[in-house]
């Protein structure tokens, strides 16, 4: 091929540009990487000495779950300089080594298989996505048999002895907050979600407690994560005439509602949302106005830690950081309890950590937390409401709420 | 120094460094990480065959790429009928499914009632990415939708644990050279020579007595089966499979490795996909926030430099 036509090359120039886009755009949403290893942070009162005690973070810092990723994350370091600052555990510092996972599960899967054999990290804490946190319980919890703290709320089910989850699973959230939805708009209850595994499980787990409670489920709408057309949901709601919704549509929720509100159909109608944190309510239009949401943190969330924990996160990153939501508070109570498990098994080694994190309780901002023998935490769940602001308003707190997840690993 | 000669010592090099690279990397991590470098390599190839080689821009190849994965993660992991497979047959079901597929696909685009061409093929396999991706998410239980499925089996051959460290990387290369020589094979076979007058002269080679819609679907053919195998291979060794690995986005990535590295030189999309994902992987690790753009700014000056890609410069020579 010594001869090449000059047309060929600009086209092969030209297609290379567009192949550039792509991937940059790609590179934008589906890969990419960050940090390295965060020093061990002030460690100036009893300064802890000796070999520092590794936590891996796999932390969504770029890509579509970077708010997210990016509060986890801080919330870590948080917690760690907390715990370096008193000491450290066992004499030794903690110390993150954070990887970014650029929100994409082959580089999450790469990344903390490079935490567990290369920096032989004692625990691994993330991710956010549920697809992902399937990865990783297969490759860090099962697999390389190391301690996997996930962080975000999600379906539950998960059992296996590495694996803890921080996060908030469907029981403790729909228990304390359909009653609450019942009492204000009536009994009637329409379900609708995205048609994937944290709705369709969440939906089964609120079937018999809507039961419970005296409700009557008037129907289920399933619809693809992010759908483009909500005749079928709109219709739904016209026909059934439910008193209100319960959601778990999170990657479109704005779309959906404002479907809804188009239509006319949401007159008199509440909504409840177990997914709507802070940051989801950009973007929403003012029918999001009187929305009730439980999880396990929000900025106006009720608790004796709350205060000193978001001053803390302002005095670190900057006056107008916060943290995301249940994911940032899941995060810093996984790095709280991971080092006061390791402290009371005297040892990193991965079985006596995992013995020692069953039962033990630990004051958390929001108040206290239980690591049940199913390896989901007993928390307070706050219930909040959209106020005219556009912003979360706090309704109560439901301190002590089980996961009910029946795992016993 | 001759052209050929040049790519013969890149090939030699290459080759070497691929064998050398497992006893002067001790650390079982790296070498596994280079292993998947060497199975997206194959990727590459199978993307620089039919772009590079037969002149046929494809927007959709992780379509069989993430095909080869899913269908042989849906052998081994689902039931009923035949099913379960052990590993091999699953794969071997898996990339031969594929290959079927391609050639119903590439029959109706080069063949069909409308052969197509050019940007309209580009379109198609770009529709053909993003259904599956749609169908991978909405599959219910077969494909698992968002969360995909996880794959228990481990990668073994002859009883031999290969499904990390050391022994995958030895797969992966084993692959990548066995399927390097088969594409090379072809290259430079009298069908080869046909595929390439195809894409500078299309006409000519028409007028000259060849069927030239068979032509195209024997490349298409052998695209797609080589990036099926290493799909499957990838996804077993990664232990899970999810939708964005049929996707649009997995498509473009690897038309950044191929350009990079030299179109229509096979062995330089190995070498870009190699460079590309390691740079990625290790200074994304060291930049923070940076690393995005210093890898987007090296690129430009890359392919603005060298339009043919690194090793399509080695091969050619300067282009101006």
């Amino acid at each position: 091929m010594a001869q090449r036509r000059h047309g060929v090359r600009r086209v092969a120039v030209g297609l290379t540009a567009t192949a550039l886009i792509g991937a940059a755009l790609t590179t934008g949403t589906a890969s990419a990487t960050t940090p390295a290893t965060t020093p061990p942070a002030g460690s100036a009162a009893a300064a802890p000495s000796g070999d520092p005690i590794k936590i891996g973070v796999t932390a969504d810092l770029t890509g579509p779950f970077t708010i997210y990723g990016t509060s986890m994350e801080r919330s870590a370091e948080l917690a760690v300089d907390e715990i370096n600052a008193s000491g450290g555990v066992l004499g030794r510092p903690l110390q993150l080594v954070v990887e970014d996972t650029q929100t994409d599960v082959a580089v999450t899967t790469d990344k903390a298989r490079k935490l567990v054999e290369q920096d032989k990290v004692g625990m691994v804490l993330g991710p956010i996505g549920s697809d992902a946190a399937d990865a990783l319980y297969k490759t860090v919890a099962q697999d390389a048999k190391t301690i996997l703290m996930y962080p975000e709320t999600y379906e539950g089910g998960k059992c296996d002895p590495m694996f803890f989850s921080t996060g908030a699973v469907p029981a403790q959230q729909i228990r304390p907050m359909l009653p609450v939805l019942q009492k204000e708009f009536g009994p009637k209850v329409l379900l609708f979600g995205a048609d994937y595994v944290w709705p369709r499980r969440s939906f089964e787990i609120a079937k018999p407690i809507i039961k419970e409670i005296g409700g009557e489920l008037v129907g289920e709408v399933y619809l693809p994560l992010i759908a483009d057309d909500f005749t079928e949901l709109v219709q739904k709601v016209r026909d059934t005439k439910p008193n209100y919704i319960y959601t778990l549509y999170p990657a479109a929720w704005g779309a959906a509602l404002k479907a809804l509100d188009d239509a006319g159909v949401l007159k008199g109608v509440g909504v409840g949302t177990t997914f709507l944190g802070d940051p989801g309510l950009a973007g929403l239009s003012t029918a999001a106005v009187g929305t009730y949401t439980a999880l396990p943190f929000f900025t106006v969330a009720k608790g004796d830690g709350v205060a000193a924990f978001l001053d803390a996160f302002h005095q670190k990153f900057g006056a107008n950081e916060i943290p995301s939501g249940g994911e940032s508070l899941g995060a810093y109570n996984a790095i709280h309890l991971y080092a006061q498990a390791v402290a009371k098994a005297g040892s990193t080694d991965p079985a006596a950590v995992s013995a020692a994190m069953v039962g033990q309780t630990y004051t958390s901002p929001t108040g206290a937390v239980t690591m049940e023998p199913s390896h989901h935490l007993t928390q307070t769940i706050q219930l909040v409401k959209v106020g005219p602001d556009m912003k979360h308003e706090f309704v109560q707190a439901f301190e002590n709420q089980a996961s009910e997840e029946t795992c016993t690993s | 120094m001759a052209r050929s000669t040049r790519v013969r010592i890149a090939e030699l090099v290459l080759l070497a460094a691929l064998i050398v690279a497992p006893l002067v990397v001790h650390d079982a991590f790296t070498i596994d990480r280079f292993g998947r470098y060497l199975l997206y390599a194959v990727f590459a190839i199978s993307v620089d065959l039919i772009w590079g080689v037969g002149g046929v821009l494809t927007f959709g190849h992780a379509a069989f790429f993430g095909a080869g994965g899913y269908l042989a993660a849906i052998f081994m992991e689902r039931g009923g009928w035949f099913l379960p497979l052990p590993l091999w047959p699953a794969i071997a079901l898996a990339v031969a499914c594929v290959a079927m597929f391609a050639v119903l696909l590439s029959g109706l685009a080069f063949r069909g009632p409308f052969p197509m061409r050019g940007v309209e093929l580009a379109v198609i396999t770009l529709a053909v990415a993003y259904l599956l991706e749609q169908y991978a998410r909405a599959g219910g239980r077969l494909t698992g939708g968002q969360n995909g499925i996880l794959i228990g089996p481990r990668l073994t051959v002859f009883g031999i644990n290969v499904h990390r460290g050391r022994n995958f990387y030895l797969l992966a290369a084993a692959t990548l050279i066995v399927c390097y020589v088969v594409a090379r094979w072809f290259v430079s076979s009298r069908a080869g020579l046909v595929v390439r007058g195809i894409r500078d002269n299309e006409p000519r080679v028409d007028l000259l007595g060849y069927h030239v819609p068979n032509m195209k679907i024997a490349v298409f053919v052998l695209s797609a089966t080589l990036a099926a195998l290493a799909g499957a291979l990838f996804y077993v060794h990664e232990g899970i499979i999810t939708p964005g690995a049929v996707g649009v986005a997995a498509s473009t990535q690897v038309l950044l490795w191929v350009a990079l590295g030299g179109r229509a030189t096979l062995i330089g999309p190995i070498v870009g996909t190699i460079v590309l994902q390691h740079l990625t992987a290790t200074l994304s690790g060291r930049l923070l926030d940076t690393w995005i753009l210093v890898i987007g700014a090296l690129l430009i000056v890359v392919v603005m430099l060298f339009p043919a890609g690194v090793l399509g410069w080695l091969d050619r020579g300067p282009s101006r």
